[in-house]
């Protein structure tokens, strides 16, 4: 009961800080969450998704960090205590297919845009992203759109909602580059307006030579500069060396190399297993690989391929048909491509399934059969890994960041709901001093009827 | 000497000394020699002399203070109960810019082949070598509504676009053409308005164009300085007007003039600033408020007092997010709005230094305007600074404008009170030295302008037609087509784009500005877009609020 007492004290206070910013010049920010520096979640029921699930168990969070989990962890002094009591602890949840957070997510004027950067356009304060956070979605991996063959370089962020904008980026998430297939390069299901010119690539032929033209370009950049840089190594004076020409820089280019010398992860937007397979030989055939399959309806096709490729995936649970390459879907897809061995998320897409990645998750358990702890990895640890952030965030492990979030359930039961929603140790979700539909029905039902002689 | 002549009461100036238009409209060097005597002079950088004179002689200003003995060969005024204080100066002005042909729709994939034979086709918005002061050609009207607010210099420059071309800083005198620009080139300027149907359409493309062109340009430089100095290993290369303008931009020795308002934009701006060091001036600044970590690393600072409505302003969804009463975005809207209003008055506090700017205001509003700003905690003189001495530093001219000491160029304005009082009246404008008379009804401290008071209030514009409109939305150019019908000042028709055909409803014409709504089915929802926009004949430039999606910029050109 005092545990109690001290977290509700904690966020009243929260309340009033915010009631005096209001009258702040700087009201449209909001109070930025103080940091969690010693916080305790206790007797709560811990989804590590790494290593089971511990009852009653604590969770000692220090500098953000994660330094204690388990039943038999000494809650320190001074700490701000967290009741876990009848609530569920699970991994912050990571969406591997984000477009939120953005102002703009395709530049559909050329079908290669590898030099475009969601790190350019990220904007802080939609009210979507809050509501991700009140379902427990701390990270996402927000990509551009499927207008372009090759679309441009993502941007992984958590989302410290409240902060400026810099603050949302994952630093030191590793780059990415969204990749498209099929229908939507390709522009079969747009509708030109008349006198309108259509955009080359018009078949799955040419969307595989525009591929393959990017990346012998982006060899014989590569050249050029290897050229130049060991002339410049071999060069023995200074004066020599500053009569060097170094070649033209080409962002666009620039970014082709990266994913070439495998600094830059693909994340491939695909649905039919012979697009797939097309993407797999031209990533083969110049060195790379591709470190997600993005919907990629038709993966249970070729989950061995997949694997053997080192390539994740990540699906929807059951959301299909909606054009013709997305028809030959099953909602068995998650748990087979798991069973062989692919790395696979279930991400959203959307800002709307985004606020509850965990139902989804639930859904392949449900159609499939996959455990618990492997359904809950398709939101978290899965997720991270395919970003390459798994030794940051995904699991709920000594050293990782405190990102957690706290369910008043079973994350996977109907009736879950996220309770409070924690990035670095700090609370970026509270229900208890968030607006809730409860309560605007509550104030709607207090308000006096509506006279129309007041109004005069 | 002559005599003093006698000042009635009224309006002086102009009726005491008409000169003959045409005697100064040909000659560069303005006629006349002037003391303005017994005025009260607010000079700006060299405090207030309550009782003094000021020499003007061809256009400068030759001598101030409280002890000037008027020449001999003067014209001289007695200002008594007049104050005198040096003229305004606007740093967002788009007057007088031809609206240049477009080309017919450039190649648009990677594969597609353009056919442009004949004239390279020009691609308005792409344009760093785009010489603004061989195009500038401004109205009699647009000169007088500016001079008659006060205003007696301009910086012309395209609003919108990725690089818009180098400015030109020109008097607003009558005869203003080429030959009397102040200051060309004042800086390349920049913004983050992609090109519709083209790449770069959006903000996506817009920065990765412009970094790419800032690369190309400093290649540029040091293979054209490997030439020059005789390397003839390196091959002459390509003549580019565009890399050419870009070139001193990147060296630093041309300010970049970055249009950038909210938080973000201005970050984004500081951030490209930084990357290739550029000198950097930000122009719009509405948010500068939330990003005064960024802004004061990033002097000179051209603030707009356009202020965004409350709902585009970054944050103002956190209070959407944040809401726990009922119906209370009145509140809200109008609490975000006295922010807005304080952001000059922030800057202020901070002890940034900056110029106010009108931004697409009209003189009028922008006075109004500048007014909110004061009322919102910006002291008076911080104000009258931030229009004058400021603005000309930032436009690199703080020699020659900005106050009235010896030697500055004699733009000044006669008034019956201080600069920015509450009920301050410009009798007299004076621009390079020449005497324009102000229709008093023409400026008013609300910003409503009389009836026949200049300016382009009185025409209507016609609308009535079919309309080819191109909305720059988030994910590339959207064209649409309307049809128009006008009954005096009410618009009525249809739309019809992508997300079907909708009726128009709430239309408007009010001198150029037409306003009107239509409401599309947009994935799943209903949702009703405002439009407002600025005909000019043929052709319109506006915006577009729709829902959640936010605003979104268009323009339509009329089909013959």
């Amino acid at each position: 009961m005092t545990m109690l007492l001290a977290a509700t004290s904690a966020f009243a206070q929260a309340g009033s800080a915010q009631q005096q910013q209001q009258l702040d010049l700087t009201a449209v920010s909001l109070p930025i969450p103080p940091a969690g520096k010693l916080v305790a979640i206790t007797n709560a029921t811990i989804m590590t998704a790494s290593n089971g699930t511990i009852e009653k168990g604590t969770i000692v969070i220090r500098d953000g960090k994660i330094a204690a989990v388990g039943t038999d962890v000494e809650v320190p002094a001074g700490a701000k205590i967290i009741d876990g009591t009848g609530k569920y602890v699970t991994p912050g949840i990571i969406d591997a297919h984000s477009h939120s957070a953005a102002e703009a997510i395709n530049e559909g004027t050329l079908s290669i845009t590898s030099m475009v950067r969601i790190e350019d356009v990220l904007r802080q304060d939609g009210i979507s992203l809050y509501r991700q956070l009140a379902g427990g979605t701390t990270t996402l991996n927000i990509l551009h759109g499927s207008a372009n063959t090759i679309g441009g370089q993502n941007a992984v962020v958590k989302l410290r909602y409240g902060l400026p904008v810099d603050s949302l980026k994952f630093e030191g998430a590793p780059p990415g580059i969204k990749f498209a297939l099929g229908e939507n390069v390709r522009q079969t299901n747009r509708n030109l307006q008349p006198g309108q010119e259509g955009r080359f690539p018009r078949t799955r032929m040419g969307v595989e030579d525009l591929l393959r033209d990017a990346f012998t370009r982006a060899q014989e950049y590569r050249r050029d500069w290897q050229q130049y840089d060991a002339k410049k190594k071999a060069a023995k004076t200074a004066a020599e060396r500053a009569a060097l020409i170094p070649p033209a820089r080409d962002l666009e280019l620039d970014a082709l190399v990266e994913v070439l010398e495998g600094k830059r992860l693909v994340h491939c937007h695909s649905y039919r297993a012979d697009e797939i397979r097309m993407m797999l030989r031209v990533a083969k055939d110049f060195g790379f690989r591709v470190a997600t399959f993005q919907h990629v309806l038709e993966g249970y096709k070729i989950a061995d391929e997949l694997a053997k490729a080192g390539s994740g995936a990540s699906t929807f649970a059951d959301e299909w048909a909606y054009k013709m390459e997305a028809w030959d879907a099953i909602p068995y897809n998650a748990s087979l491509m798991a069973e062989r061995g692919v790395v696979v998320t279930i991400n959203s897409d959307s800002d709307e399934r985004a606020r509850r990645l965990y139902q989804e998750a639930a859904k392949a358990m449900h159609y499939g059969g996959t455990s618990e702890q492997e359904a809950l990895k398709m939101i978290t640890l899965n997720a991270a890994k395919q970003l390459g952030i798994d030794k940051r965030v995904g699991s709920i492990e000594v050293g990782k960041d405190a990102d957690l979030a706290i369910f008043t359930a079973h994350p996977f039961a109907p009736n879950a709901r996220v309770d409070m929603t924690l990035i670095d140790g700090r609370v970026f979700f509270d229900r208890a001093t968030s607006p809730t539909l409860e309560q605007l029905i509550e104030q709607m039902k207090q308000r006096k009827p509506h006279v129309a002689s007041e109004d005069q | 000497m002559r005599p003093a002549a006698p000042l009635a009461s009224g309006f002086l100036l102009g009726i005491a000394l008409v000169l003959p238009r045409d005697a100064h409209s040909q000659a560069a060097a303005p006629a006349g020699t002037w003391a303005l005597t017994n005025a009260r002079i607010e000079t700006v950088t060299k405090g207030k002399i309550e009782k003094g004179t000021i020499v003007i002689r061809n256009g400068i200003i030759e001598a101030v203070g409280p002890n000037v003995t008027p020449p001999g060969d003067a014209r001289v005024v007695d200002l008594a109960g007049r104050t005198v204080y040096p003229g305004f100066i606007d740093l967002t002005s788009s007057m007088g810019i031809p609206t240049p042909t477009q080309p017919q729709g450039g190649p648009g994939g990677g594969g597609g082949g353009g056919q442009n034979a004949g004239a390279p086709a020009r691609y308005v918005g792409l344009e760093p070598g785009r010489v603004i002061a061989n195009e500038v050609a401004p109205s009699a009207a647009d000169i007088r509504a500016s001079r008659d607010a006060g205003i007696t210099t301009a910086l012309i420059a395209p609003s919108r676009g990725v690089f818009r071309g180098l400015s030109a800083l020109i008097p607003m005198r009558d005869d203003s053409s080429a030959q009397y620009v102040v200051k060309a080139p004042v800086g390349m300027h920049m913004g983050f308005q992609g090109v519709a149907g083209r790449y770069p359409a959006t903000l996506l493309g817009v920065i990765a164009y412009e970094r790419q062109e800032l690369y190309d340009a400093q290649r540029h430089g040091l293979l054209m300085d490997r030439y020059k100095a005789g390397d003839r290993g390196v091959p002459r290369p390509a003549y580019d007007a565009n890399l050419d303008a870009l070139v001193p931009v990147v060296r630093g020795q041309l300010p970049a003039f970055f249009g950038a308002s909210n938080e973000n934009e201005i970050r984004r701006a500081v951030d490209i600033a930084k990357e290739f060091d550029l000198k950097l001036t930000i122009v719009g600044a509405t948010e500068a408020f939330r990003a005064l970590d960024a802004v004061k690393a990033a002097r000179p600072l051209v603030v707009s007092v356009e202020f965004p409505q409350p709902v585009e302003v970054t944050g103002w969804a956190y209070r959407a997010a944040q809401r726990r009463e009922l119906n209370d975005s009145a509140t809200r809207d109008a609490a975000v709005r006295k922010i807005v209003e304080a952001n000059a008055a922030t800057l202020n506090r901070a002890g940034v230094k900056f110029a106010l700017a009108p931004g697409a205001l009209k003189p009028n509003d922008f006075i109004a305007n500048v007014h909110k700003a004061i009322a919102a905690g910006l002291p008076r003189e911080a104000a009258v600074e931030a229009l004058t001495i400021r603005a000309a530093e930032i436009a690199g001219v703080g020699d020659q404008l900005g106050s009235i000491e010896p030697g500055k160029i004699a733009d000044l304005v006669v008034a019956d009170g201080p600069p920015l009082g509450d009920s301050t009246r410009i009798r007299t404008v004076f621009v390079d030295g020449i005497d324009y008379d102000v229709i008093p009804s023409a400026v008013s401290r609300n910003g409503q302008r009389a009836a026949g008071g200049g300016g382009r209030g009185g025409e209507m514009a016609q609308v009535a037609g079919t309309w080819v409109m191109t909305v720059n939305g988030p994910q590339g150019a959207m064209t649409s087509t309307m049809t128009l019908t006008q009954t005096s000042d009410a618009i009525d028709g249809n739309m019809i784009s992508e997300f079907g055909t909708a009726a128009i409803s709430e239309g408007r014409v009010n001198g150029r500005t037409v306003t009107w709504s239509a409401s599309f089915q947009m994935g799943g929802e209903r949702t009703t877009v405002n439009f407002e926009a600025d005909v000019d004949g043929s052709r319109m430039t506006g915006r577009l609020r729709a829902g959640e999606m936010g605003a979104m910029t268009f323009t339509a050109e009329k089909k013959p």
